[in-house]
């Protein structure tokens, strides 16, 4: 399941529970659109729920996070489990995303980005 | 032979969960932990959105067949298709590592061959003339297996 809403400022965060598969990628897709849209570009993924990833799943991550940074943002990650942490790093994508343990101290990083 | 089962769905990405529980439960039959089984999982995942993705092009298209084997040293699963050839050379090859140095451009084609290679111990794609695909991927139970 994928919800979203605003944190401080222009910081929007989004939660992803459950299997990021091919039935809930979509709606990780349009979520991130949504936001988009409404020039939302700095956001936080929270995964602590997420409990399977798989490359379709990846592949959305990675879209948003060049979409983001194209406008001026960024996604960072937090709370990855351990399994959703090995298919991250099989692919290197650990070294792409900011990622952190969990959604406070992803906040921090981005308040102290801006 | 030791013990077979086999599983039959239309293709179509909802169907793909029932179809890695199925082998999920097969792996687990043969002995995987967790993490084995959530390998075995997950290749199976990346197959069967591979054939509806690249083979048949589309949801509803054609039936996924997906039979498991459990033999003295190793565990088998063998996905069957009956779309046209599937090629996997002419997918392109993900670049891992990522350069870093050029992430903008990061490419995220190739991913889901790369895991089942990356997951399984041997992957082999077979095309049988106006019958369809059968890939076969193969996980030792013991890591001292030789395969051939």
């Amino acid at each position: 399941m994928i919800r979203h809403h605003a944190l401080s400022g222009d910081l929007w965060l989004i939660t992803v529970d459950g299997r990021l598969d091919q039935n809930v990628t979509p709606d990780l897709e349009e979520t991130f659109n949504e936001l988009f849209e409404a020039g939302h570009t700095k956001l936080i993924v929270d995964l602590s729920g997420a409990t399977y990833i798989n490359s379709g799943g990846l592949r959305c991550l990675v879209a948003a996070w060049r979409r983001a940074r194209q406008h001026g943002g960024d996604v960072y990650l937090c709370g990855l489990r351990s399994r959703v942490n090995e298919v991250f790093s099989m692919v290197g994508f650990d070294k792409v995303f900011k990622v952190y343990p969990g959604r406070a101290e992803a906040t921090a990083a981005w308040q102290e980005a801006v | 032979m030791g013990l077979r089962k086999e599983l039959s769905v239309p293709g179509h990405y909802d169907q793909i969960r029932r179809l890695c529980a199925f082998v999920g439960e097969g792996a687990r039959e043969a002995g995987f932990d967790d993490d084995a089984v959530f390998q075995v999982e997950l290749a199976c995942d990346e197959a069967c959105t591979n054939i509806i993705e690249h083979t048949y092009e589309g949801e509803g298209v054609g039936e996924i067949q997906v039979t498991w084997q459990i033999n003295t040293d190793l565990f088998t699963v063998i996905i069957r298709d009956y779309g046209p050839r599937f090629d996997p050379s002419g997918i392109p090859s993900p670049a891992v590592p990522p350069d870093l140095e050029d992430i903008e451009e990061l490419p995220v084609g190739g991913l889901g061959v790369f895991f089942m290679r990356r997951l399984m111990d041997k992957v082999t794609f077979d095309y049988h003339q106006g019958k369809g695909n059968v890939l076969t991927m193969v996980k030792r139970r013991t890591q001292d297996e030789e395969l051939p």
